[in-house]
């Protein structure tokens, strides 16, 4: 019998490309939620907002202008928002306007080791196709610049040639210099706490003491954060990786890709602060020709290479590359955002990580005042009443190159470090209940994350004890602060204590004798008070005021024997 | 010492009052001028004011060995103004000592419960009262007796009145239109002993009888009455209703001191009513100060006694000692007052078996027993413990 079956008709290769390609945008989006920070529907929302305001950040800084961003929410409908943030900064001129926001991935940052602030990276054109995704609606985009006029376009994204499509475009009358991203989405949530906009928002403030930022939520509230430094933090250059961490596997990976024909010639290229030195010093450890080719480099050479290295001493990284926000900047944005009442921050010097990657930690503490976050607790009143009152609680804010991680506080290194300090010794006896904030911002060419949801940093032991090094050195200063505080209260409080009760003493002695210079009595003992207070404060006790240590175990009345 | 039902009721001659009683309204009056007069003084010559009162622990409490009883040691201990933990307890004796003061001279009396109404306000610019609980002025309350040494009935304070009084004794009261009545006459419950019974106030004008009895419980307090106890036997009865109160102890003190009345005490037969007996003869512990106004050291003990039990057949009457009575039981074994062999035995004995006898449990033989037979018997033949 002869098969029946129909021959199955070949498809050619490049109809299979182009509904990969055609797939591959969307899916990308769905298969990576997680990498991309838009899992959970309230994580999405502080995405997006931090994708746009990243954006506008970026863009101010490179152009050399004070930033000054409003960022505002408006409800739709259930799930449904619309988002939009406008900046200050030059604007894209009209005819790259569509090209620079609507390709994906387009950025060049990619493949550089260069502190950026964006996490996740999918920049605005990933929120633009999240947008249409979500509501088959365009994103609007309004730009300005110096010349010109002030163009508005709708714009979607064709997810099968990854090019924008622009509709509805206008100029607008109204002169407008930056640039304004409106865009809808659905299936997206906008709640307060720890998590939110409203928190992202905040610390994004106070990690950008250069930027004004504006927020509006849904229900319309305002609320503004006001620049408190006029000076723009110099641009982060891109840096060589420092040959100190440096592992096998990478080595190997860089030695692949390297136009150089030689070892030597690599090293010296690719790391940094790899000179002629250090070539001399490693040929003599290494048990291989340094002139051979570095994509002929076995396993075994550069395993033996990676040993040479760790044997020789190279001089710390370059660290123009990383720019810290900077203590004084840090203690002004604290300052006028958190208004504590005490408050220190310190930044470390760079240092180095596995990998060869330079970091930097910076740690703040703020004491008192609005610092900490406000948690609602449940009290007991006259043993029937309860009532729900509003205390100040610890929080820890983290920031990756001045970025804001709101999210898996649990799983990061971070918290774990903060969390394992020794807060008692710091005159802070509950951590978790004392109106504190910790602000910890680590910076880096390459920050470890803990997964590709890039919202936690992986348990490093040079990052550990770097922030360890740098919260003890601030808390120390915090405990000196809050034990002289303590002292002080005391002192008040007990100053109070004698102040209450004395003119009913001298009433009293007065009523029974017939005194009648009361107001003498009242002033000799005030007076006698404060002196006790100095006496006590030169730590001179005065044995006649301390209670008898005789005079404890009272005996029960007669009358209590029985039951 | 107990008469038959015919001998003719002996009227007790007055001794006339203890010399503890000697002290008038004026010089209490006086010492908590001088309290205050003393802190005056103190603060207008930029001293730090303080007081002295006694220390009321343990550690100055012993038995004394020549008047048996309990009583308070010299330790003195100094109250300041300006220590953080006393200030507030230093304000609080101010205020009662003056308010002590003004009763006094005033002629007035209050009980503890009004004394601490009359003085709790709200601290100026605070949340917090003058006196939070009665609890905080009855404490130091005890405190101004000891830094004036004077018991509270002195000071114009008294407690809550508890106890009966029952027989042929004539009382005056003086605080009210100096009443004049005889305590069989006032039906059968007797006369509610006032918790103030201080001579300024109570006049004991006339006894006749051979004995008081002291009972612990109200039910065997009104049998007696019932079965006319006290006339056929020339006794006059007290019911304390559980531990005797300060009132009642004043009481029995004074017929004991002015009359020269012999006490006979009469409780269950448990470590509870032992307990009573012996606050009655020695005094207590809370109160050692006051032992010289309170204590009858030659008092003696009638029953229950376990060996009771034996004698009169109680056996399917008695009831099972608690951990707590064990234990009570123990502690009234190391007391020195308790020392003599008999009473060694009988609490060994206690602890021994675990049983203990109520006065009620006497009923098992028919409820006039008590009046007819055991008590009368036991009195007669002086078998006391």
């Amino acid at each position: 019998m002869q098969e029946t079956e129909p021959q199955r008709k070949e498809i050619e290769a490049e109809e299979l490309f182009t509904e990969f390609k055609e797939h591959s945008v969307a899916d990308f989006f769905k298969k990576n939620k997680q990498m991309l920070g838009l899992s959970g529907k309230q994580r999405t929302m502080t995405t997006i907002v931090h994708e746009l305001v990243t954006n506008s950040l970026d863009a101010c800084e490179e152009a050399g202008i004070l930033p000054e961003i409003n960022v505002s929410i408006s409800e739709l409908g259930t799930e449904y928002y619309e988002i939009s943030v406008i900046d200050n900064g030059p604007g894209i001129p009209e005819d790259k306007l569509a090209s620079a926001m609507g390709k994906l991935l387009a950025g060049t940052k990619f493949h550089r080791l260069v502190q950026t602030r964006g996490q996740q990276g999918i920049g605005v054109s990933g929120i633009i196709l999240l947008s249409q995704m979500t509501t088959g609606k365009p994103t609007k985009l309004i730009s300005g610049t110096n010349k010109g006029k002030t163009v508005s376009i709708e714009i979607t994204i064709d997810s099968k040639t990854n090019t924008p499509k622009v509709s509805d475009k206008h100029y607008l009358e109204n002169k407008f210099k930056g640039l304004a991203v409106k865009c809808k989405f659905k299936d997206i949530i906008y709640k307060k706490g720890q998590t939110s906009v409203d928190e992202y928002i905040r610390r994004t403030a106070i990690a950008n003491p250069h930027l004004t930022l504006k927020f509006q939520d849904p229900f319309g509230e305002v609320t503004i954060y006001t620049r408190t430094v006029s000076k723009l933090p110099s641009i982060p250059t891109a840096v060589k990786p420092h040959p100190r961490g440096l592992t096998v596997d990478e080595l190997l990976t860089y030695a692949r890709h390297t136009p150089a024909r030689k070892v030597c010639s690599f090293l010296t290229s690719t790391f940094d602060r790899f000179g002629q030195t250090s070539i001399d010093n490693i040929s003599a450890l290494v048990h291989f020709d340094l002139n051979k080719d570095p994509k002929t480099l076995t396993w075994e050479e550069a395993e033996d290479l990676v040993n040479a290295i760790k044997q020789t001493k190279f001089i710390a990284p370059s660290t123009d590359n990383l720019v810290p926000i900077g203590e004084e900047h840090i203690k002004k944005s604290l300052k006028s955002i958190v208004e504590p009442e005490f408050l220190d921050v310190v930044t470390r010097k760079p240092a180095v990580y596995q990998g060869g990657y330079a970091f930097q930690i910076e740690a703040g503490i703020a004491y008192g005042g609005k610092a900490g976050r406000i948690v609602s607790v449940e009290k007991t009143i006259d043993k029937k009443q309860v009532i729900t009152e509003e205390v100040r609680a610890s929080e820890i804010i983290r920031y990756a190159n001045k970025a804001p991680l709101l999210f898996d506080a649990g799983g990061c290194a971070i918290t774990k470090t903060v969390e394992s300090i020794d807060w008692k010794r710091y005159g802070i006896s509950k951590f978790e209940e004392s109106p504190i904030t910790v602000l910890i911002n680590l910076i880096s060419v390459h920050i470890p994350y803990t997964s590709t949801g890039k919202s936690a940093v992986a348990e490093d032991p040079d990052i550990i004890s770097e922030i360890k090094l740098a919260l003890m050195e601030v808390a120390r200063k915090v405990g000196i602060y809050i034990i002289d505080k303590k002292r002080e209260e005391e002192k008040k409080e007990k100053k109070k204590v004698f102040a209450k009760y004395a003119p009913y003493v001298v009433e009293a002695l007065a009523h029974t004798t017939g005194e009648k210079e009361k107001d003498l009595l009242l002033k000799n003992l005030n007076r006698m008070v404060l002196e006790k207070l100095k006496m006590e404060d030169e730590g001179i006790k005065i044995a006649d005021d301390e209670i008898s240590q005789e005079d404890e175990g009272v005996i029960d009345e007669d009358e209590e024997f029985k039951e | 010492m107990p008469k038959s039902e015919t001998t003719l009721v002996k009227k007790r001659e007055h001794k006339g009052l203890d010399k503890y009683e000697t002290e008038t309204t004026k010089d209490i009056e006086q010492r908590t001028y001088q309290l205050a007069k003393d802190i005056v003084e103190q603060i207008k010559t930029n001293r730090h004011p303080t007081f002295t009162t006694k220390v009321r622990g343990l550690s100055n409490i012993y038995f004394d060995e020549n008047k048996k009883y309990i009583q308070l040691g010299d330790k003195k201990v100094v109250r300041p103004f300006l220590n953080l933990g006393a200030a507030r307890k230093f304000m609080q004796t101010m205020l009662v000592n003056d308010k002590c003061n003004e009763y006094l001279k005033e002629g007035k009396t209050a009980s503890i419960r009004e004394i601490y109404y009359e003085l709790k306000r709200t601290v100026a610019n605070t949340k917090e009262n003058t006196f939070d609980a009665q609890s905080e002025s009855d404490e130091v309350i005890v405190d101004v007796e000891h830094a004036v040494s004077t018991i509270r009935e002195k000071l114009g304070l008294h407690a809550e009145s508890k106890g009966s009084l029952y027989g042929d004794i004539t009382l005056k009261d003086l605080k009210h239109d100096n009443d004049v009545f005889n305590c069989n006459s006032l039906g059968r419950g007797g006369w509610s002993i006032m918790s103030r019974i201080e001579p300024e106030e109570v006049e004991i004008v006339d006894v006749n009888a051979d004995f008081l009895l002291v009972i612990e419980t109200a039910a065997m307090y009104n049998r007696l009455i019932e079965e006319k106890y006290a006339p056929k036997h020339n006794a006059i009865l007290i019911g304390t209703g559980g531990q005797a109160a300060r009132g009642a102890r004043r009481l029995v003190h004074r017929l004991r001191f002015e009359y020269d009345l012999p006490v006979i005490v009469f409780t269950d037969g448990d470590p509870y009513g032992w307990y009573i007996y012996s606050v009655i003869k020695s005094g207590s512990m809370a109160l050692a100060a006051h032992s010289k106004y309170l204590a009858v050291p030659d008092a003696r003990y009638v029953g229950m006694t376990l060996t009771d039990v034996e004698t009169y057949g109680l056996q399917n009457v008695t009831e099972k000692m608690k951990e707590g009575d064990i234990k009570r039981a123990k502690e009234l074994m190391s007391y020195p007052w308790f020392q003599s062999k008999e009473w060694q035995a009988e609490l060994k004995f206690a602890i021994d078996k675990k049983i203990r006898i109520e006065q009620q449990a006497l009923a098992n033989k028919s409820l006039d027993f008590v009046a007819r037979k055991y008590l009368p018997e036991k009195i007669e033949k002086e078998i006391f413990l």
